[in-house]
């Protein structure tokens, strides 16, 4: 186990930045999370750590170590990609026991590594197959079963899950998690899926065009997002954003809708953000048109119109809606986010 | 609006009659067999000259249907051209076709295979410009580079030698890029993944580029085997005495300069034939049989 550090990381393609000065700190046995839009450089970022892509500036520390010009198998990492990189003539055993081969260690050694690290997997049974011969959630715990037979002192995950089914996905984030919690090894973790990184993750590093925009607690971050960009990408379905200005106290949207504000609310605010699911139907209200009702079974997705602004509301009930209807919404202003023209949040006073 | 739609005539679909479809099936099949006959019948006419005795018969059948047709078959042909005694004995020079042959393909399939790895997936400076002078000398014909090469041997004194008739051929630009297009299609992952396992460059070649790259070895091995196999002029020019002459050179040597022995001709052609089509036979499964697309994702 090992803390991982990336100080002001900086990579370059020519002209264009793709790092901008990263800089933040992963504790020793934690489980981080980089989330981002693609092409934001969360997987370069990841790539840089395992050595795999060279940075054109800054510092990588593992451990006490800067790994800058570590060749990636000396870093004691190990990394599981999206498309598992199974080696596609080798039975799982060999497959994972291949690393402990190259380091020369004995056989029996390398047998009860290997099967020590099939039976937390379940992958038992499976050992004499080839990739082929298995599903794609197998071959997903092969992938992390390889990396966990080298006991390394970090582990990195690429977007793993994302070439699985949505319930697959599910399951496997479950059985990551646990493993982080059984292992209690670092581990760094890759996605644009902003509900894999709320689910698992102690720590989320949101990132976007090569900056950190974010870090922070899951929660910290659906609660306090630090900027529109945040508010947006943190929550399914994302954040209600309405743009604006105060006026008299409350806020005038460009359509002319006026929203309700808490008492002492910033006059510099520009943006009015709400969760979907911090607003309520009632009688009085902001008037709203129902564009479309999607009931998911748990809850009800319900797009509104707001003056010219499409709002979406989620409704813990089911509720009895047809499209054109005019209806009034009722945000809980306790949880109101307002951000200035910088899309900074404003904190309340 | 909507019923508007619906009462609107759609067009019949074209059909193509049943019976049409047939003459069109027959005529695919008719195709077909003529150009299987074309490409098989100077074969055949091979196989049925090498069963007559009489070499004037061979050539007087030769403008006829006669060609293919023997009314007297006998193995007489085979059973004096594998007693045959000139320089070398007919085996010998089989026995130095097959060593030039696996030798030239054991270590080309080595050769090629790693420079077209390196130049898949080494950090090789000016990879670029490399890969495009491998493809540009892939574009000159053999013939033209064979004086050179001739000299080069001679000054080599490799002259009558078997590595004369190998080291050429080893390596090849078009074996190199049939390599390089393999490996560079491989996922990225794979070599990254063996990169982070502590694999070498080399280790990563051996014990996972190489393994996967079967397809790509049988097709090398098949096409380096035929041409090895039928190698005739750079023989002809590189060997003095019969020491190390191949069959196709061998044959030669039964068109003599006052008569021609079209009947052993025959007779020793369809024996250099064997060997390659039984080396066919044993690689051309390799050629459907890849297992590498169910290697990476679900």
């Amino acid at each position: 186990m090992a803390s991982v550090q990336f100080r002001d990381i900086r990579k370059s393609f020519g002209a264009q930045d793709v790092i901008r000065g990263v800089t933040f700190d992963i504790r020793d046995g934690e489980f981080v999370i980089l989330v981002g839009p693609s092409g934001c450089g969360k997987s370069t970022l990841l790539r840089m750590l395992a050595g795999l892509e060279d940075m054109t500036d800054g510092d990588i520390l593992i451990g006490d170590r800067v790994v800058n010009d570590i060749a990636p198998k000396e870093r004691d990492i190990a990394m599981v990609f999206q498309s598992y990189a199974l080696y596609p003539h080798m039975t799982v055993e060999e497959n994972m026991g291949f690393a402990l081969k190259l380091e020369g260690r004995p056989k029996s050694a390398i047998a009860e590594k290997v099967r020590a690290a099939a039976d937390i997997l379940a992958l038992g049974p499976l050992i004499d197959r080839l990739p082929k011969a298995l599903s794609g959630g197998q071959r997903q715990r092969v992938a992390m079963g390889r990396a966990i037979v080298r006991d390394p002192q970090v582990f990195l995950f690429d977007e793993p899950l994302s070439n699985l089914d949505a319930k697959l996905r599910v399951q496997m984030r479950a059985e990551i998690k646990d493993l982080h919690q059984r292992l209690g090894t670092t581990m760094v973790y890759v996605t644009h899926d902003q509900v894999e990184a709320m689910t698992m993750a102690d720590r989320i590093v949101v990132m976007r065009a090569g900056a950190v925009e974010q870090i922070g607690k899951p929660l910290e971050l659906y609660d306090f997002p630090a900027n529109t960009f945040v508010a947006a990408f943190i929550g399914s379905p994302s954040m209600n954003l309405l743009a604006g200005s105060v006026q008299d106290g409350a806020f005038v949207t460009a359509s002319g809708a006026r929203l309700p504000l808490p008492a002492g609310a910033s006059a510099r605010a520009v943006t009015y953000g709400i969760r979907p699911e911090h607003m309520v139907l009632s009688d009085t209200g902001i008037a709203a048109k129902v564009v479309v009702v999607e009931p998911t079974g748990a809850d009800t997705h319900v797009l509104l119109r707001v003056g010219s602004d499409d709002v979406t509301l989620l409704a813990r009930d089911r509720v009895d809606l047809a499209p054109g209807q005019t209806v009034h919404l009722a945000p809980d202003l306790r949880r109101l986010h307002l951000f200035g023209a910088d899309e900074r949040r404003i904190e309340r006073a | 609006m909507s019923d508007m739609a619906l009462s609107t005539p759609r067009p019949a679909p074209k059909r193509r009659s049943h019976g049409s479809k047939r003459t069109l099936r027959i005529v695919q099949v008719v195709c077909v067999l003529i150009i299987a006959l074309v490409m098989i019948s100077p074969l055949f006419m091979l196989l049925v000259a090498s069963l007559k005795d009489d070499r004037f018969q061979i050539l007087a059948d030769m403008g006829s249907f006669k060609a293919f047709w023997v009314s007297d078959p006998t193995l007489n042909n085979f059973v004096e051209v594998g007693g045959m005694s000139g320089d070398l004995a007919f085996g010998r020079y089989l026995m130095n076709s097959l060593i030039i042959l696996f030798v030239t393909v054991s270590s080309g399939l080595v050769i090629n295979s790693m420079a077209g790895f390196v130049l898949a997936w080494g950090r090789v400076p000016g990879k670029v410009v490399i890969l495009a002078l491998v493809i540009a000398l892939y574009v000159i014909p053999q013939e033209s580079i064979i004086m050179p090469l001739l000299i080069m041997v001679s000054r080599a004194g490799m002259t009558d030698t078997f590595t004369a008739q190998i080291l050429p051929w080893v390596a090849s630009p078009l074996y190199i890029f049939l390599f390089y297009q393999f490996f560079a299609q491989l996922p990225k992952e794979l070599y990254e993944a063996a990169e982070m396992d502590g694999a070498s460059p080399f280790r990563i070649y051996r014990s996972i580029f190489m393994p996967l790259s079967l397809p790509a070895m049988a097709t090398t091995s098949i096409l380096m085997g035929i041409e090895s196999w039928n190698q005739y002029l750079w023989p002809v020019l590189v060997t003095q005495t019969a020491y190390a002459r191949p069959i196709a050179v061998a044959i030669g040597t039964f068109f003599g300069q006052d008569s021609i022995f079209w009947d052993r001709a025959m007779a020793a052609s369809v024996l250099m034939m064997l060997p390659i089509l039984a080396f066919y036979i044993v690689f051309q499964r390799w050629f459907v049989s890849s297992f590498i697309g169910t290697a990476v994702k679900g």
